[in-house]
């Protein structure tokens, strides 16, 4: 029944009008208001007509309601009730009506929303910086080359994205098992941080770091950010490097020589792993250079982001350099500051950074700008560098006031470490930098020539966030004469060379080699260290120091683990590898002085550091009561907690080198109940962590005008102002620090480690100290004979390479001088003769304005010599010694010498015995090496420990001059000398003539008879009587056949070699003096001693 | 170091390009107690949250036209269903006032949309 209905036809129309519009209705049929109804309706249908045209009714609400905007809703306890229609009847009448429920509902989906948003935000805005980075257009073509090529080079300028994205785009490729490396360790720290937030994974594992023997890495880890040092490292156990797919090295360009070999390494490592992907990321220089060493590898260069920055070179006139003993001039740099008042508004914002070389400068130029500074009222002064609390360092990322500018005035920290945005100017001097003096052996801050490289780097953070400024108060031809790139410490590679058995550190291919003369420096330093033998091979101190990140206060930690001292030795380790705890600012503070006198430790800074963390331990409580316990006592919190961390990581280390039994989980034990309790807790602590992080992530205050104008480097005035803030926020704000360390450390763990090294014995002072020592060697120094004459302040010491050093005013012994004075009357017939000489040992030599001895320790001087030095020459009589060619003692008492010599060399060999052992190399010698139980320990500390107490000898010790050192020893003999039958005077030591010295090689470090003054024509007469105090023997004997019987002679109690007989080994050793020697003149073969041999020339 | 695995599922805005691997889609995130989406979504663990269980909606898609945009202001507009700013624009009409004045406001307050996207306008919620 198909009817056809028109709208628009009269009829129609009627038909409705019979329906709607009857002569009773509201509107009648043929009244206007009829007529206007249909033109409405006509109207009406255009309208509905077009809507269905455009689409379709999307069905929204006719009223509106902004609830309808949120896309989500929450099942509440109410609507559950209502749902499971458990009406609790009579809820009570204070409770929230119906309507306060709706109203709370609304807020709450509302805020869910906001929330929702917040993070997108978040998200939108980080995915819009990356595409803009340069970098962002090729990153379909870097990861096709990757795909594609082995080896790719990457090159981009400063602010380009490389280092953050080049990872990320290889994650999204689906590569895993990538390793970035980075020069230094704090920016592997910063690029993990950043890129796990980047690749939304900041509160996960998928990108970690990994320094020193810090590590973020977890089984879910694809992306770490190493060390070039530690993946070398990792090379060394893992040759085929097979936990790696992806490496990415960056920074090429700034040619560290670890990086140069890195690479070198990776070269031949490329040869046997076809699958291994190698990305070079470099500055936009010397490209060629790293494509062509890598066969020709694809390059692909991105531009940077940088903006322009106008350079303007202003060298300093010669009336305003600085003459070698005053300070610094203050004008050329003040000028700059006057230049930019004149030549910028104050509305066009942009903070200035100065480079500077050390902590004097920068106070000195300090405090000339704040003057400047307090008069014009258009500047803060901050100063940075690493001795600063780090409360104060923070100080130069908050932001100056409208019309102010900060001026910061930064060590070379701020070169690549620490990134300031907001920085218009740079003011870069020919700065001196800290390093190694190959020459003079030791650390020492020198004027450099500062290299290309960095003045580049130091330019750039003047246009990280629009056009600069960069002054270079030098001229433009002092920077072409720099140096491309900076000159490297080589000691550490050419050690990784050797264990990596790569042969002679001089033929290895670098991609530029560095000069062969300081390689053999490097191959020199790790003799001294004890790391290389004299043939230059690997000893088992030298393989543990390989395989590990740091060195000296390693040596510490192994000694330290053989003899039961891991304890405070791991204190001292800790303590010897952070800044100092002391603030230097509090040192002019009687108060803080006073607080801290009992914490001192007349043995020396290690104790008093000791001394410190153990003090702060056992005060227990943290957070609040230890910050003022700290400031009481003039001390920077922040670094007694990265001892805890340090010393943790150090006897994690032990453990994992087997060098410590690790503890049956004491604290997983307890009962049920505790567990649950602890479990509970670090559930409570690791909320508060994550609260802590949250409210953290961007806090950056406005700075007063008078920041800075107080006291110029003291972080006292800091701490006064920062007080009041402190006591407001102690109440209701967390103390994340403590938080954190609960997280980390079983706290009762702790307290046992110290109760375990506190109130040291005597005895394991001594042995404590000794190991110290041992661990710090060859850093010694002498103290001035006319010490005693001097004021305090003008104490004098000598060591090995550089006479009249001084104390760091910082140190122990720079108050207390007396106590390294050889006492005065202890009835000694001259002057120089004592039995109580003493050494210092020493941490670093640093050389600023003068030569100063930093962390030092006093040891007995003899003892400690006989016990730790590389070299021991003797006389015949052995009356005089040489220890290490410059430290000459002599005895009153040849026979007095001659018995704590032969004492100290049983003790030495039984030491290196128990060292070998403890290394786990002992096993290719003879098995006897195996039995060394807790009693032979015990007897090895307890002979160390009486000799260091209760040797009386009297002595007198000098410094050798330059002119004594050059005939020092009697050379090579021109006799043929081959020795028959030389038996091991030691175990597992041959002695054999010694060919550049003279005399005969006793033990590795001990050589008898090769000082030139030896009476060698009279030795007959040096043969006396001596009875042997363990086996009854009585015969005339030289010293050396004394010695070599007394080091095989064991007291009746305990005769360990039973294969023979006493009086058999005093035989064999009495002829083992004795050589083949062809006498020309009887033409015969003759078995003499040399004194034979003399006399025989003679007949 | 964790070895290759399935590469994770990526939700992509057909508007503005905005990418990010997303964990579930649907109304019902896992572990989100008592949350119900009143559309299905693309759904990620909040990133920049340091609890587990909380969750970021990355969008979803276009009930008209269906295309997968994000939650953004500039792509998306949710009002009882999920609007992507094209089909937001050609049924304008269909919107109460309320919101046409939103979105008018939106456009005056600068006169060059492109450039307000590159520059990452916060939203109203931000302010
Ligand atoms: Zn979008
Ligand atoms: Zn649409």
């Amino acid at each position: 029944e198909s009817r056809s209905w028109d709208w628009d036809s009269p009829r129609c129309r009627a038909e409705l009008d019979e329906i709607f519009f009857r002569q009773h209705d509201y509107i009648q049929s043929g009244t206007p208001e009829h007529k206007d109804f249909w033109a409405f309706f006509e109207r009406f249908q255009r309208f509905k007509t077009k809507r269905e045209m455009s689409g379709y009714d999307l069905g929204l609400p006719t009223d509106y309601d902004a609830r309808y905007k949120i896309n989500l809703s929450v099942c509440t306890k109410d609507i559950e009730e209502r749902l499971g229609k458990q009406h609790k009847g009579g809820r009570s009448s204070s409770g929230p009506g119906r309507q306060e429920i709706a109203e709370c509902r609304l807020s709450y989906l509302h805020f869910l929303d906001f929330t929702q948003k917040q993070s997108f935000n978040k998200l939108a805005k980080l995915r819009r910086e990356q595409k803009n980075l340069p970098i962002f257009q090729y990153k379909g073509r870097i990861i096709e080359l990757v795909r594609r090529h082995p080896v790719v080079v990457v090159a981009g300028d400063t602010g380009c994205g490389k280092s953050t994205q080049v990872p990320q785009y290889l994650l999204s490729a689906g590569f895993t098992q990538i390793a970035c490396t980075q020069p230094r360790r704090i920016a592997c720290i910063s690029l993990a941080k950043r890129v796990s937030f980047e690749s939304l994974n900041q509160y996960g594992s998928k990108v970690g770091y990994q320094i020193r023997f810090e590590t973020t890495r977890t089984t879910a880890t694809k992306l770490i950010f190493l060390t070039e040092g530690l993946l070398l490292r990792q090379i060394q156990q893992d040759g085929e490097l097979s936990q790696y797919q992806v490496l990415i090295v960056d920074e090429v360009h700034e040619r560290h020589l670890h990086c140069d070999f890195l690479l070198g390494v990776l070269r031949t490592l490329l040869e046997n792993r076809s699958d291994l992907r190698l990305i070079l990321m470099s500055a936009t220089i010397n490209i060629k250079l790293f494509s062509n060493y890598f066969n020709s590898a694809p390059v692909l260069q991105v531009p940077g982001r940088l903006f322009p920055i106008q350079v303007t070179y202003r060298p300093i006139s010669p009336e305003e350099q600085v003459s070698r003993s005053e300070k610094l001039d203050p004008r050329p740099y003040l000028r700059i500051l006057q230049g930019i008042d004149q030549r910028y508004p104050p509305e066009e914002r942009g903070d200035l950074l100065i480079f500077l070389s050390g902590v004097t400068e920068i106070s000195t130029i300090q405090e000339a700008c704040q003057i400047y500074a307090t008069h014009t009222r258009r500047w803060i002064i901050l100063p940075l560098h690493s001795t600063l609390s780090l409360a104060q360092q923070d100080k130069v990322f908050d932001i100056a006031p409208p019309g102010v500018r900060k001026c910061i005035i930064s060590t070379n920290i701020a070169e690549t470490s620490v990134t300031i945005d907001g920085v218009r100017f740079v003011v870069d001097s020919k700065v001196k930098e800290m390093s190694y003096d190959p020459k003079a052996k030791m650390q020492r801050l020198q004027e450099f020539w500062i290299s290309r490289a960095s003045s580049e780097q130091r330019k750039g953070r003047a246009g990280r966030t629009g056009p600069g400024v960069c002054y270079r108060l030098y001229a433009e031809s002092d920077y072409d004469a720099f140096a491309p790139y900076p000159v490297p410490e080589i000691h550490r590679v050419a050690l990784d060379m050797k264990s990596m058995e790569l042969g002679d550190p001089l033929s290895f291919v670098f991609i530029d080699p560095p000069p062969a003369a300081s390689i053999q420096t490097a191959v020199t330093y790790l003799k001294d260290q004890g790391a290389l033998n004299s043939q230059g091979e690997l000893t088992t101190i030298g393989t543990l120091l390989a395989q590990l990140p740091v060195d000296v206060v390693i040596k510490m930690l192994v000694l330290g683990s053989m003899f039961n001292l891991v304890e405070p030795v791991l204190t001292i380790a800790a303590a010897l590898s952070v800044q100092s705890p002391f603030l230097r600012s509090s040192q002019q503070n009687p108060d803080c002085a006073t607080a801290r006198q009992h914490l001192h430790s007349n043995q020396g800074d290690p104790f008093t550091l000791l001394n410190t963390f153990n003090a702060w331990q056992v005060k227990g409580e943290r957070g609040g009561g230890s910050r003022k316990w700290c400031r009481r006592r003039g001390l920077e919190e922040q670094r007694l907690y990265e001892m805890v961390n340090l010393r943790r990581q150090f006897k994690d280390l032990l453990k994992s080198q087997g060098l410590l039994e690790s503890e049956d989980g004491a604290s997983s034990s307890g009962s049920r109940g505790q567990r649950m309790e602890r479990l509970s807790e670090r559930r409570k602590l690791h909320q508060l962590k994550r609260d802590h992080e949250q409210q953290e992530s961007s806090k950056r205050k406005v700075l007063r005008l008078e920041e800075g104008q107080e006291d110029s480097s003291g972080s006292d005035t800091e701490d006064r102002g920062r007080q009041k803030k402190d006591k407001e926020k102690a109440g209701h704000d967390l103390d994340i620090q403590e938080v954190k360390f609960k997280l980390r450390h079983d706290v009762s763990e702790l307290h046992d480690a110290v109760s375990a090294c506190q109130d040291l014995s005597s005895r394991k002072q001594a042995l404590l100290k000794l190991l110290v020592c041992r661990g710090l060697y060859p850093q010694l120094a002498l103290p001035d004979e006319h010490n005693t004459a001097r004021k305090d302040s003008d104490q004098v010491f000598h060591t090995k390479n550089k006479q009249g050093v001084v104390i760091h005013p910082t140190s122990v012994f720079a108050n207390d001088p007396e106590v390294l004075h050889v006492p005065e009357d202890d009835g000694r017939e001259t002057k120089k003769d004592s039995s109580k000489h003493q050494l210092l040992a020493f941490v670093t030599l640093l050389e600023t304005n003068k030569p100063y001895l930093t962390n030092c320790v006093r040891v007995p001087a003899l003892q400690t010599l006989l016990l730790v030095a590389n070299s021991v020459d003797s006389n015949a009589d052995c009356s005089r010694l040489v220890v290490d060619g410059w430290l000459e003692l002599e005895f009153k008492l040849p026979e007095e010498a001659l018995k704590i010599l032969s004492t100290a060399l049983s003790l030495r060999a039984e030491w290196e015995r128990f060292l070998l052992h403890q290394l786990g190399h002992s096993s290719v010698q003879e098995s006897s090496t195996r039995k060394v139980s807790r009693k032979d320990l015990e007897k090895l500390s307890d002979g160390l420990v009486r000799f260091l107490h209760y040797t009386e000898v009297s002595y007198s010790i000098r410094r050798l001059t330059a002119l004594q050192t050059q005939n020092l020893y009697i050379g090579c003999q021109a006799e043929e000398t081959t020795f028959s039958g030389v038996n091991a005077l030691f175990p597992g030591v041959e002695a054999k003539p010694d060919p550049i010295k003279g005399g005969l090689c006793v033990t590795s470090f001990f050589n008898y008879n090769c000082l030139s003054d030896s009476r060698d024509l009279y030795s007959d007469c040096l043969r006396a009587f001596w009875t042997c105090p363990n086996c009854d023997l009585y015969m005339p004997l030289t010293p050396l056949e004394r010695m070599q019987h007394e080091a095989t002679c064991r007291p009746p109690g305990e005769q360990q070699q039973p294969e023979e007989s006493v009086s058999a080994k005093t035989n064999s050793s009495m002829s083992s003096l004795t050589r083949v020697y062809h006498c020309d003149i009887c033409d015969k073969d003759l078995t003499l001693t040399s004194t034979e041999i003399l006399k025989h020339k003679r007949q | 170091m964790a070895t290759s695995e399935p590469p994770p599922k990526l939700f992509v805005c057909e508007l503005c390009g905005l990418s990010s691997p997303f964990s579930y889609y649907g109304q019902k995130p896992p572990n989100t107690r008592a949350i119900v989406l009143l559309e299905e979504c693309f759904v990620t663990k909040d990133p920049f949250s340091p609890d587990k269980e909380k969750f970021l909606i990355l969008g979803s898609t276009c009930s008209v036209c269906s295309k997968c945009v994000c939650a953004g202001a500039d792509c998306s507009l949710f009002y009882t269903k999920r609007f992507c700013v094209q089909c937001v624009n050609k049924h304008l009409d269909q919107f109460p006032h309320q919101i046409r004045a939103e979105l008018a406001k939106k456009s005056c307050s600068c006169p060059c949309l492109t450039l307000r996207a590159r520059s990452g306008r916060s939203l109203r919620a931000d302010q």
